[in-house]
């Protein structure tokens, strides 16, 4: 059984899986982006440029390994291997091709939490370690961004959380599917503030205040270059497959058999559509300025999202 | 579901750590070598100007204070505020370790 867990953990539900996962949602991403904006996107490599991604990140790991000598060396080369590590832990976590996932356990909706707030901590040491002013401006930035979407987040997460009498994905979708009901329908207030804080972690366009390119050269990722922006743009890939795979999960029922249909078919279908929905948003919006977001996460979202945890305490939406 | 693994999270974790390492160690010995030593390659990126890299730090352990603070009680809240439905023990012991937690770290003396 040794064998069947490592074939798991490797590649089916596992990590082959996911980088594949990630790269097919950055073309989706990029092309639909390009469509909406009446341009072509990725075209040549590949059939109909679905390989793209995958040749950017080859280019990137063949080229130079830039270090800047004022950094701080030992940070500069671990906060990129973190980067990626964290995002392939927690989709272990979130289930894809059953009711449960790989490794799921009791609570791992708090590990969740934890894993995006360390995500967040993660940039400011990227580019507090690169010693340039964009840089860390940018990680400076983010944390600001952080400190705002964070408790709206976590307001967000717990009202499913709640319904389900459960802190665990797994048991999450499990009750979604066995009262034949989504968040979505019951919660449609959580499921919006979810989806605004999961555009402003994933630093998505209305809310890139850390990597501005037109007033900060590239945020915090300006210093880094060959195999560890490749690092960057892999976690970023397999940060945006984690944002979809939470939203359906919490949201969308996850990965429930439909018939004959297998599990993991429903769950793609479900979290392809939510990133078509965050990169419509990205091409729809314009950047905040910092202090419109600022205000709008503690004026706005805040109070509608206590707005929801009352409405569920008063029965409705459970 | 893993059914023979004894910490599946941490078999995950590594497993992943691995993984990511693997890739970035092909990446170093794929990765093109420079050859041109001193010629402001090795700068940091400005547009031009002279920015010197000592002046632009910020203070990173009284960030990184506030940053745990921040985590902890942000956990912290999530917990009591799922807890309401377990009666008994367990919200009080999640309480008691970050208070223990909080105390470490406003004893640890590197910032007062």
């Amino acid at each position: 059984m040794l064998a069947y867990d490592l074939f798991q953990l490797i590649v089916f539900p596992g990590a082959l899986f996911l980088f594949c996962l990630a790269f097919l949602y950055e073309w989706v991403d990029r092309k639909f982006f390009a469509k909406v904006q009446n341009r072509y996107g990725p075209l040549y490599t590949g059939t109909l440029g679905l390989l793209q991604p995958v040749a950017d990140f080859l280019k990137l790991l063949y080229k130079e390994d830039l270090v800047p000598k004022a950094c701080d060396r030992n940070i500069f080369s671990s906060v990129p291997i973190v980067y990626v590590v964290l995002p392939l832990t927690t989709l272990f976590i979130i289930p894809i091709s059953g009711q449960t996932g790989l490794v799921a356990f009791n609570g791992d909706l708090i590990f969740v939490m934890f894993i995006f707030a360390l995500m967040t901590i993660t940039v400011f040491l990227a580019g507090w370690s690169s010693m340039s002013r964009f840089s860390i401006i940018g990680s400076v930035r983010s944390a600001l961004q952080m400190l705002s979407y964070e408790i709206p987040l976590g307001l967000a997460l717990i009202g499913p959380a709640i319904a389900a009498k459960s802190l665990s994905i797994s048991s999450i979708v499990q009750w979604q599917s066995a009262n034949a009901t989504w968040g979505l329908w019951l919660q449609p207030i959580g499921f919006g503030v979810f989806f605004i804080c999961m555009l402003a972690e994933l630093e998505l366009v209305p809310f890139d205040i850390p990597e501005a390119d037109t007033e900060i050269v590239a945020g915090w990722r300006t210093e880094f270059s060959g195999r560890k922006l490749a690092m960057f743009r892999l976690g970023r890939d397999l940060e945006i497959v984690l944002a979809s795979a939470l939203v359906t999960s919490l949201f969308l029922g996850g990965a429930q058999p439909l018939g004959l249909i297998p599990p993991v078919l429903v769950f793609l279908v479900k979290s392809l559509f939510v990133v078509i929905m965050l990169s419509f948003a990205r091409a729809l919006f314009a950047r905040f300025r910092i202090d419109q977001m600022i205000a709008g996460m503690w004026k706005y979202l805040l109070p509608i999202a206590i707005l929801q945890i009352i409405l569920i305490q008063l029965g409705l939406g459970v | 579901m893993l059914s023979d693994v004894a910490f599946p999270l941490l078999a995950a974790f590594g497993l992943s750590l691995a993984i990511v390492l693997l890739i970035y160690f092909i990446g170093g010995k794929i990765s093109a070598k420079g050859v041109a030593k001193g010629t402001g390659k090795n700068e940091p990126y400005a547009c031009g100007e002279d920015l010197p890299a000592e002046e632009s730090r910020v203070d990173l352990e009284k960030f990184l204070v506030f940053a745990l603070y921040f985590l902890i009680f942000d956990i912290l809240a999530f917990v009591l505020a799922t807890s309401f439905y377990t009666i008994g023990i367990m919200p009080i012991t999640y309480s008691l370790i970050v208070l223990i937690a909080v105390t470490v770290l406003m004893y640890s003396g590197r910032h007062r």
